[in-house]
């Protein structure tokens, strides 16, 4: 499209523009309509664990609008052969996929479960905060941060386009040298860094603030998925903060990490897989402790194998990082590196079986009742198997010369991230719901979420293994009639439109429930609960724990209600941490993203002023404490 | 849970009339060794599924309740139970890993020491990969872009790279894919044992048009490519 002034510029980032103006104008209307300024004031200061989780929440789910609008529309222009839908061929195809992959994982899937975290954890385990709730508050700025400067990339006609692994030397400025692959690193860099505080944030929560009695073997299993996923953060992070680094190097000032004969492109594969296979455990870890927790409190029974499944999770989190070459079988790094990664990579469906079979019996001999986050979570072991067992599939080396980088991986992922991650984030949001709202979401509803989302989920993906081992690559954008794939596209096109359809009503479900007056109860679920957080009112108060009972055992609460065991409440004997409001943290990473930007677009003097912005804020914060005063007034009472 | 029942024997069904996927319909040695591999993994692993599976439909059936008031006696943890599922699967892994090591050594092909000789009595191709094309150079200097021809029943070694990004070199139905890497040599090995045409593809993106990035393969009688070879 030609306009005035602006230039040439593709129609649907046009589109784009007008639909954000009008969006930005209804949402002032809305809350200025609704005097609601006061509330997102509010929120901007907070520092609160269940306030920072609830805003991780909705910001996921906005994005997982944005990626899912990606996957409708790449599945529209591969619905038939030879199609030519919009201007979704050739580089705007290939943005749509990288756009598509790295918000669903860094956006969404992320931001979904460290803020289920946010919410759970301290209420599980018995704390009244995080460790530290300014640096939480941090955390979830830079999260945000960096995905809207990603977001950004569309408005201005630069969306990266390299996939979201960003494989050298395609990345590099040698072949793509426009501004696009600049936001890849940036926002990933400014996301990453609010991940990383979070894994500091939740080590020292787990550690320094379980309850009196929880010892670490009394903990229930999401603290224990969390913990471990965590200390994964804490080592697999980094990595991707270094390569990026190099690959800015290599971009910005004339380096040849990745490229010419000093540098390599494979190390870019190693040291990204280095990062991203520990990543999707970090995605399906969280995903596992939910389930767990979930399954046992609607079977009305203990976890099965408590500590087998804590076992296997450790296993499972150490196995993870010495797999990481099986995404690059191919790559001719030999039989006997093939070889090895292969037989790792098999490894860990040990530990996968076991806590597959501790959930089935985990409902043998329980009393099993079909709410919506039990829905989710029964859902997710039959699709979640149905991954690991291509998964296997993938490991035997000289077989994954067939299936590598087609649609058979694509399928297989989506199984897994889809069947495992999004699914558990579901189950936890509809589970936890009454925690972070006070309110119940409608049963009836969410249980049509779930099973036009199955359906659909099914419908999309199944078909892409025959795509596949038909020859199909992935990051086509388009096929030939010859090529004996249309069937499957079609099928899985219909499949991804229902899925869509499925997620209006978790919407409805939204709107409905926050008109709803019906207040939940504290153990919001049938009674049933189990853990330290169903004890505390619904919503979880500010303060929930200045009474804390002293834990006894696993499942502390449901012993105590069925009179086996008491549950002595006593006054906390930890220090609290201290929460404040504080406009801070969003001016800090405000200025760190204009640093960025700046860095994006080569802005040299912008990026000096504001880097040393920066640096002053690091020197204020270093300088204040608002402990101090607190535990002065503390130790004088 | 009936649902899932009658998808996955739909994925049977789609299986057994899998002879025209062709992966599983392969014209070479490589490609039926890799093919028989899929379908022990895949057998195995629908055994795994099964029983997940069964248990799964099972255990819901018989343990879902509408009375609210039934608390269940807390159950015990089964030692038998625990170690055979972690033992069965370590056997079940066990029984698929050597296979996995004996087709991963034989068909990964590294050629160095034998490259000379693989000259004179096989034939070697190079293929040079680049944005968007690949071009095939043969022994006698014949160059080709996008039509590699091979002789039937005779062993081909390929020694890849690229120009410029990473591409991947695929025929599904002779063999499966090797990376070409720009500075970087990757090989290739395999004996087509059918006359006919089979579609070659860029498998790795590679940038704006990777998926324009496609070749044809014929795979034709030794007369018919020795005249070729000498036009
Ligand atoms: C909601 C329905 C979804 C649909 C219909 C869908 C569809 C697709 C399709 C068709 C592709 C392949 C694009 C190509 O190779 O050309 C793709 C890629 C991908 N998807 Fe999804 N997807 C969905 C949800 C998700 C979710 C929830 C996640 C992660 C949590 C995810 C992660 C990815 C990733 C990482 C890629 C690879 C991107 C790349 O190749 O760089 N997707 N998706
Ligand atoms: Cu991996
Ligand atoms: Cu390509």
């Amino acid at each position: 499209m030609n306009l005035p002034v602006i230039g040439k510029v593709p129609s649907d980032v046009v589109v784009a523009w007008m639909v954000m103006l009008i969006l930005g104008a209804l949402t002032i209307i809305f809350l200025s309509k609704k005097k609601k300024w006061s509330l997102l004031w509010e929120y901007m200061r907070t520092t609160h664990h269940r306030k920072i989780g609830t805003m991780y929440i909705m910001a996921a789910i906005l994005f997982f609008f944005r990626g899912g609008m990606d996957a409708l529309l790449i599945r529209t222009q591969l619905a038939v052969p030879q199609n030519d839908f919009w201007v979704y061929q050739g580089d705007k195809y290939n943005e749509l996929f990288t756009f598509h992959g790295t918000v669903m994982i860094f956006f969404v899937a992320m931001p979904l479960l460290i803020g289920l975290m946010n919410v759970a954890i301290p209420l599980q385990i018995g704390a009244n905060d995080l460790a530290f709730p300014y640096l939480n508050a941090v955390s979830f700025w830079l999260f945000f941060a960096g995905a809207m400067i990603f977001n950004m990339s569309f408005f201005f006609n630069a969306a990266p386009n390299a996939g979201w692994t960003a494989y050298a030397p395609l990345s590099t400025d040698a072949y793509t040298a426009q501004v696009n692959n600049n936001y890849y690193i940036f926002g990933l860099q400014v996301s990453g860094m609010g991940t990383i505080l979070t894994a500091i944030n939740m080590i020292v929560t787990i550690f320094r603030l379980r309850a009196p009695g929880m010892k670490m073997t009394r903990m229930p299993l999401f603290p224990w998925s969390t913990l471990v996923t965590s200390v994964l953060i804490l080592v697999a992070f980094p990595v991707l903060t270094i390569a990026l680094t190099l690959l800015m190097f290599d971009r910005y000032y004339g380096t040849h990490f990745f490229m010419s004969e000093m540098g390599d492109p494979v190390y870019w594969q190693h040291l990204f897989w280095i990062f991203g296979h520990p990543e999707v455990y970090i995605l399906i870890i969280p995903a596992f402790g939910i389930f767990s927790d979930i399954i046992s409190h609607f079977s009305r029974q203990k976890v099965y194998g408590y500590k087998s499944m804590v076992g296997a999770i450790v296993l499972i989190a150490m196995l993870g990082f010495m797999v990481w070459a099986h995404h690059m079988f191919t790559v001719g790094l030999g039989a006997f590196a093939n070889t090895f990664f292969a037989i790792t990579t098999m490894m860990i469906a040990v530990p996968t079986g076991i806590k597959v079979f501790n959930w089935l019996f985990t409902m043998r001999h329980g009393a099993i009742r079909m709410t919506t986050p039990m829905l989710f979570s029964l859902g997710f072991i039959p699709t979640f198997v149905m991954g690991g067992v291509t998964g296997v599939m993938l490991a035997v080396a000289a077989a994954d010369y067939q299936y590598h980088d087609t649609y058979f991986v694509v399928a297989h992922f989506h199984y897994t991230m889809v069947g495992g991650t999004v699914l558990g984030a579901f189950a936890g949001i509809y589970y936890w719901f009454p925690k972070m709202t006070g309110k119940k979401l409608d049963d009836s509803l969410g249980k049509w979420h779930f099973w036009l989302f199955a359906t659909g989920f099914h419908l999309t993906f199944l078909p892409q293994h025959f795509a596949g081992l038909n020859g199909m690559p992935r990051r086509v954008y388009t096929y030939l009639p010859e090529d004996g794939v249309a069937i499957y596209n079609g099928v899985s096109t219909a499949g991804a439109f229902l899925m869509g359809i499925s997620m209006l009503f978790l919407l409805y479900n939204l709107y409905k429930t926050a008109k709803s007056k019906e207040k939940a109860a504290a153990d919001a679920w049938l009674g049933d609960g189990r853990t330290l957080e169903w004890t505390v009112a619904s919503p979880a108060p500010e303060h929930p724990f200045e009474q804390v009972p002293y834990v006894k055992s696993v499942d502390p609460f449901w012993f105590h209600k069925r009179r086996i065991q008491n549950m002595p409440m006593g006054a906390n004997p930890r220090p609290s941490p201290v929460s404040v409001k504080t406009i801070q943290p969003l001016l800090f990473v405000l200025t760190i993203s204009m640093m960025s930007i700046a860095f994006i677009y080569h802005w040299i003097w912008v990026e000096i002023i504001f880097g040393l912005l920066v640096l002053m804020f690091f020197l204020l914060r270093t300088l204040t404490d608002e402990r101090e005063s607190v535990y002065r007034k503390e130790g004088e009472a | 849970m009936v649902k899932h029942i009658r998808k996955m024997s739909f994925f049977f069904l789609l299986l057994v009339a899998g002879c025209d996927i062709r992966v599983l319909d392969p014209a070479s040695e490589t490609g039926r060794r890799i093919e028989d591999l899929i379908g022990l993994s895949f057998w195995m692993m629908m055994l795994v599924l099964v029983i997940v599976f069964i248990l799964f439909i099972h255990f819901i059936k018989k343990y879902r309740v509408k009375d609210d008031s039934y608390v269940p006696p807390e159950e015990k943890e089964n030692k038998w139970l625990e170690i055979s599922w972690t033992v069965l699967p370590i056997i079940l892994l066990i029984i698929l890993a050597i296979p996995t090591v004996i087709a991963t050594y034989n068909l990964t092909y590294k050629s160095e020491a034998e490259e000379d000789s693989l000259k004179k009595e096989g034939l070697h191709v190079e293929v040079t990969a680049g944005q968007f094309s690949f071009t095939f150079t043969y022994p006698n200097g014949k160059e080709s872009t996008n039509q590699l021809l091979l002789p039937v029943d005779r062993e081909v070694t390929f020694t890849l790279t690229s120009k410029d990004v990473i591409h991947s070199f695929w025929v599904p139905e002779l063999s499966g894919k090797i990376d070409a890497i720009p500075g970087k040599q990757t090989h290739l090995k395999f004996t087509p044992n059918q006359v006919g045409g089979y579609q070659g593809k860029c498998a790795e993106f590679c940038g704006s048009h990777h998926a324009m990035m496609r070749f044809t393969t014929r795979v034709v009688e030794q007369d018919t490519f020795t005249e070729w070879m000498d036009k």
